[in-house]
């Protein structure tokens, strides 16, 4: 019996105020710089919002790709992990995403995924119009 | 089996090393040339302790824990004067050695006096031969660089100092150096290194670079994705998938 949650978007919810992208960055160490954010809030149309963020696929690229088992997947959460320790650097993880969602930065030497901060996420958290949910 | 580190006795598996079973407890062990993923090599000798054999009749010996499987019964110490002196001498030899390294010099005032005896090297360099780079290029399958010249004159480079044919331009050696010294110079249309000039993948959409022509390539042949994943750059994917899930709800 698995006891995973599940990441929910509500776009209906979403009113594009990027608060999400704001906790996120700070609490990932990248000091309230939105475009380093690990989710991302694009406007659709003129009053339609979405939120994109990594998807923790099944049979991930990402995972397919890494040549030292680097990207791991956290049972308990359900998500894939980055084990820093392992991770060479060799950055391709970024394109192997069909979705745009793992970032690597020359800078950092490792990639910024989102980890589900461990199955409690701070966009979650700091989402004040209910848009975004773990249940 | 169980080994006892600083006194505390710990559980240990068959083939691991010492470094591990210390690390995975919480024990500080300092190491330049160890990385997770890749073979140990013992070169940079930060990471001595030294271990006390029962069973040889109380036998001690300063040993590499990166490289020492474990052995039942072992005691091991993280911090005896022997280590500690050990760990000085080393430091001592690489700040004289790199003495630009900003990792080295860190490292030389956490664990005691900055200061050296030795003469220090004026060239610059702060190569400390710690094979990660040449570790890593060959866990990639590209093998591009080794080692050339011998003794003191001694250098990581590619074969004859010329392009290799090998190497695609990934960047890992960079990435994984543990003082900087591989320089990497990436402008948006070109990758430099190891005095070879990569073009990069431009995104069809926004042009930012995304991977080395020849990393695509290398890419498409070894790691089993079609060609198209190397087209569009990260924040484009995002976008045109936002805009596609969007157009799903109106």
């Amino acid at each position: 019996m698995t006891t995973q949650k599940t990441y929910v978007v509500i776009p209906s919810n979403c009113t594009g105020c990027r608060t999400c992208e704001l906790a996120c960055s700070m609490v990932k160490g990248y000091d309230g710089n939105l475009g380093r954010s690990r989710i991302s809030i694009y406007k659709i149309g003129d009053e339609r919002y979405m939120q994109m963020t990594c998807l923790q696929c099944v049979e991930a690229a990402c995972v397919k790709v890494c040549p030292t088992d680097a990207l791991v997947r956290n049972e308990a959460t359900g998500a894939i992990e980055v084990d820093e320790e392992r991770c060479i650097g060799c950055g391709l993880c970024e394109p192997a995403c069909p979705f745009g969602h793992m970032r690597f930065d020359v800078d950092d030497g490792v990639p910024n995924k989102c980890d589900l901060c461990g199955g409690d996420p701070a966009c979650v958290k700091f989402c004040p119009h209910k848009a975004l949910e773990l249940k | 089996m169980y080994i006892y580190i600083d006194g505390k006795k710990l559980f240990a598996s068959e083939g691991e090393t010492i470094l591990e079973v210390a690390r995975r407890n919480g024990f500080d062990i300092p190491t330049l040339c160890h990385h997770d993923a890749l073979e140990g090599v013992g070169a940079c000798r930060l990471c001595m302790v030294e271990i006390t054999h029962r069973d040889w009749g109380g036998w001690k010996g300063l040993v590499t824990s990166c490289l020492y499987p474990v052995e039942d019964e072992i005691e091991v110490s993280t911090s005896s004067e022997a280590v500690l002196r050990s760990r000085q001498t080393t430091l001592d030899l690489l700040a004289a050695r790199c003495p630009d390294s900003e990792v080295i010099r860190w490292l030389v005032e956490e664990n005691g006096e900055p200061s050296t005896q030795y003469k220090q090297a004026t060239d610059g360099s702060k190569c400390i031969m710690c094979y990660l780079c040449v570790r890593a290029c060959e866990k990639m399958g590209c093998s591009a660089i080794g080692t050339v010249n011998r003794g003191v004159s001694k250098e990581i480079s590619t074969p004859f100092h010329e392009n290799a044919e090998s190497c695609v331009g990934c960047g890992s050696c960079a990435a994984i150096c543990p003082t900087g010294h591989i320089e990497m110079e990436d402008s948006r249309t070109e990758r430099k290194i190891w005095g070879k000039t990569f073009k990069f993948v431009p995104c069809e959409v926004c042009g930012a670079p995304i991977i080395t022509e020849e990393y695509r390539d290398y890419a498409v042949a070894n790691r089993d994705l079609p060609a198209d994943y190397y087209t569009t750059c990260a924040a484009c994917k995002k976008e045109s998938l936002a805009d596609r899930f969007g157009k799903v709800g109106s």
